[in-house]
């Protein structure tokens, strides 16, 4: 892990490479609802500019904190980069030094002692995470059962939250379907760390990526899977490099093993004529590389009209509730929700998928608040409606 | 002035806040502070987002009463000062003029039109227009970044110029609001005089918006010549070993005018080893000069044209690298700014030369480089098929105050060398002011100064661009003494700091 004082040359580096272009303003969408360009990616890195390479310390104001943490953290800025900065990184770097300066936003001080006291980012007791599994009658979750050869990872959202359970009861009765060896960790599922990494608090995630790791190779499973892109991204991209070394099992989003399932028929999708378009999520998408898969498993349900939004795969606008934004902002992460529900509905669907719970979540939000006629389900949770039907 | 501004703007969309303000008072370019403050006072009393034409007569009657100079902001993706204000006032961010109407045709033609508002940026258009099966004819090569009334406003070649001209040919009419704020409509002079509504009053023209920079009216809306999405696009990247051969092959790619050249691009054996040097560009060979040949339009002329650039580029010892890397390069065709990896805190200077003397100005300009051991980094466009906007970038260092403004005096020394060999710089702005004699001859200087009189007789709109050096240092007798004087110690300042070859 880096010192804070290689976190800052580091900052000061990236920093000198902006050419303050603007091509990232265009695409940032917070930039595209509060308009003013100091919430423009350029201008945080022109900031960060002044403070870390020029030592111009006065400039780490409170409106410089509040705009590094108006950032859902989606990449798109880094995407588009004239400069090729390798922007995500960046801002996780100047979140980390902002909670080295005590300026971290005060719920996300509040959400890293919860998580540090129940282990997950719900106020509920982490001894309550199959409490979901009530609702299923007719399939059994066994939590650490001997010789499975696959774990699902369920994720904090999908665990706790009412609106979220559905796709992990989804994603249970698609493996039950299946004939999968499958089991959960239970209670020692614990956050995977990402709403800790995303306020800049990654040493805390150290603890909680040992524990996990710890648990699943005590499973001896040769898959993990999970239903979260967030998870998903910690898992793959950054448990190797805070335990530094590789993991020892293979890691899949829930999509990409349903999908395989379905390429070896041992699961077939059912029926359903609907419109379906599919948003994609930051942490799977753009973070992670997988775009095709989740495609894959609406595509494969006989019946539905798959239809693309504009902004989709590389350049997809985010949900809005990606990097703690509702912790910060609830509004502002509202708004860029209801611009997305917004773009769904223009291209004639009925129903948006997602291949994320903390997407799914927001977009359903705002699909209500806006009383569109779209609904918003997990792309897990629409196979397994095409099954029930 | 908050409340008056958020009578008309509401209070959302406008802003007073220094933290707000500060990012108003920079682009693209870096330049010292102590040099900005000296010859400028550029931050806002104010900044505005309007919504529409209306809310910015309201805007510029308000500012006329009170004689409060109005700066016009797009992209803020220039690096003339172009956007910034030089003496403080209001500045109309027009980045929430969003939305362009569906594809028309022209009555008797075969073009097709949109009406597009001025805050909207060249990709979003062109990505929006692509979903109904159209393009943007050409676009500035900051597309993700610059606006429609943006690159209008500036000399508006780039991508695509090569079959469709400056931005400026593929106007139909406009929709302005004038410095006494009025809004206005004004058809293409060929066109139909008559749709002129209220211009006469105004005494606003066509061409007064065509390349202002903002100074004689504020674009609100523009009637944009668009195309059909090609049948077929070609990306051909093609390797020389020399200046000579790469000159010549530009030159016969503008002379035989095929109807499928889309665009050409140089890039020079110092430019693509500094993307190398970043990680980019790997299948290019080191020390070649490269030229991205992009084709497009019907699929047989596309054909007919890559049998013949391949012979040609042979018989000019090039090669022509895979297919892949060519399509690459043109993925990657918003992303110069790479080289920023390696050569940080760059300086340049951007200029129009015939295409005929581009091997004499490399030669020259590589000549210039040793003698001041400055790397010079080119890239350019073919614009026209006689003519290339070429841009030469060398490295300084923002850290250092005394290197930063002894190198800007090379600057003047690449200008110097265009000039000589028929080049003249791109844009004016406000730094660029010194060099006014260079780019336009004493008549047209003449006439632009009555035009800016009839339509601006208040100069509220942009004022210290385009027209008249602003200061006295600026006057280019002064200037270019002064710049003489800096570039003497330049050698010694390099040579204490031990390189002009950047970090």
């Amino acid at each position: 892990m880096k010192t804070i004082e290689e976190l800052r040359e580091q900052i000061a580096k990236t920093s000198y490479i902006c050419g303050s272009c603007g091509s990232c303003r265009s695409v940032c969408p917070i930039y595209r609802e509060i308009g003013w360009e100091s919430s423009a990616p350029r201008r945080k890195i022109a900031l960060a500019k002044e403070v870390f390479l020029k030592k111009k310390e006065q400039q780490a104001t409170d409106q410089y904190a509040q705009r590094l943490q108006e950032c859902t953290l989606c990449g798109k800025c880094a995407e588009i980069c004239a400069a090729g900065i390798k922007t995500r990184e960046l801002w996780l770097n100047l979140r980390e030094d902002l909670r080295a300066r005590g300026m971290e936003h005060q719920n996300l001080t509040q959400m890293a002692l919860q998580v540090k006291t129940t282990h997950n980012i719900s106020t509920f007791p982490n001894e309550n995470r199959l409490d979901w599994v009530d609702d299923l009658d007719e399939v059994e979750v066994e939590a650490s059962k001997a010789g499975s050869e696959v774990a699902y990872f369920v994720g904090c959202v999908s665990s706790f939250y009412p609106m979220s359970v559905g796709i992990s009861q989804s994603i249970v009765s698609l493996l039950d379907r299946a004939k999968v060896n499958y089991t959960v960790l239970g209670s020692e599922e614990w956050c995977c760390g990402f709403p800790l990494i995303a306020a800049g608090n990654s040493q805390q995630v150290t603890e909680l990526a040992k524990h996990n790791l710890e648990k699943v190779r005590s499973l001896g499973v040769k898959t993990l899977i999970t239903g979260c892109a967030s998870c998903y991204h910690t898992w793959t991209h950054e448990y190797p490099t805070i335990l530094g070394g590789g993991l020892g099992f293979e890691v899949l989003h829930a999509a990409q093993y349903l999908a395989g399932l379905i390429r070896t028929r041992q699961l077939e999708p059912g029926n359903l004529e609907e419109t379906v378009t599919y948003h994609d999520p930051c942490d799977l998408g753009r973070n992670s590389g997988i775009y095709d898969e989740p495609r894959e498993l609406i595509q494969a349900m006989v019946g539905v009209n798959f239809v693309e939004m504009p902004h989709r795969r590389e350049m997809a606008d985010c949900c809005g509730g990606g990097g703690n934004l509702a912790a910060v902002d609830k509004d502002l992460s509202q708004a860029i929700a209801v611009h997305r529900v917004r773009e769904a509905v223009a291209t004639g669907a009925t129903i948006l998928t997602s291949a994320c719970q903390q997407c799914v979540q927001t977009l359903q939000m705002a699909a209500r608040q806006e009383k569109l006629p779209l609904e918003v389900l997990d792309v897990t949770e629409l196979l397994w409606r095409s099954l029930e039907e | 002035m908050e409340q008056a501004l958020q009578k008309i703007c509401g209070e959302k969309r406008t802003t007073t806040d220094p933290f707000e303000l500060a990012p108003y008072a920079k682009d693209v370019a870096y330049v010292p502070a102590i040099l900005v403050h000296l010859l400028t006072n550029p931050l806002p009393k104010a900044v505005v987002q309007p919504i529409s034409a209306e809310e910015i007569s309201s805007l510029i009657k308000w500012a006329k009463q009170g004689k409060i100079p109005v700066t016009v902001r797009g992209g803020g993706s220039t690096a003339y000062f172009n956007c910034i204000p030089m003496k403080s006032g209001l500045v109309i961010d027009t980045n929430r003029l969003q939305g362009f109407s569906e594809v028309e045709l022209d009555p008797g033609s075969p073009k097709k039109m949109v009406w597009v508002k001025a805050g909207m940026t060249w990709k979003d258009l062109d990505d929006g227009l692509r979903q109904q099966g159209c393009a943007v004819c050409s676009s500035p090569s900051s597309a993700p970044s610059a606006t429609i009334g943006g690159w209008v406003s500036m000399g508006g070649l780039g991508i695509g110029s090569v079959p469709y001209g400056s931005v400026h040919d593929q106007i139909m009419a406009l929709r302005v609001v004038t410095a006494t704020g009025e809004i206005v409509e004004l058809a293409r002079p060929d066109k139909s005089p008559a749709r002129n509504k209220g211009s006469e009053q105004a005494s606003l023209q066509f061409n007064d918006l065509m390349g202002t920079e903002g100074t004689r009216g504020i674009i609100t809306e523009i009637k944009l010549l668009v195309r059909d999405v090609p049948e077929k696009e070609k990306h051909l990247l093609a390797v020389f070993n020399n200046e000579t051969d790469t000159g010549a092959m530009m030159s016969w790619l503008g002379g035989e005018q095929f109807t499928s050249l889309y665009n050409v691009h140089f890039s020079s054996p110092e430019f693509i080893m500094a993307l190398q040097k970043a990680g980019y560009a790997q299948e290019i060979p080191p020390g070649k000069y490269s030229l991205e040949i992009d084709l497009e339009g019907k699929r047989d002329e596309v054909d007919q044209a890559i049998a013949l650039i391949i012979n040609y580029v042979k018989l000019q010892g090039g090669t022509l690298l895979p297919d892949e890397v060519g399509a690459e390069e043109w993925a990657d065709r918003f992303k110069s700014l790479r080289l920023e990896q390696t050569l940080p805190s760059l300086l340049a200077a951007e200029m129009t030369l015939p295409v005929s003397n581009f091997a004499a100005f490399y030669k020259r300009l590589s000549k210039l480089g040793q003698k001041t051991d400055t790397l010079c980094v080119t890239y350019a466009h073919l614009v026209s098929p006689g003519m290339a906007l070429v841009m030469v970038l060398y490295p300084s260092d923002e850290l250092n105050l005394i290197r930063y403004i002894v190198d800007l005096s090379f600057t003047c020394d690449l200008y110097k060398l265009g000039h000589s060999l028929g080049g003249k710089p791109y844009v004016i702005g406000f730094w660029n002011t010194p060099y006014l004699g260079k780019i336009y001859d004493k008549g047209e200087r003449e006439r632009r100064r009555r035009r800016k009189q009839a339509a601006d007789p208040q100069a509220l709109l942009n004022p210290g661009k385009g027209y008249n050096p602003p200061s006295i240092i600026l006057n280019s007798y002064v200037f270019g003494f002064g710049m003489i004087m800096i570039g003497l110690f330049r050698p010694l300042v390099l040579k204490l700091l031990k390189g002009g070859k950047g970090q």
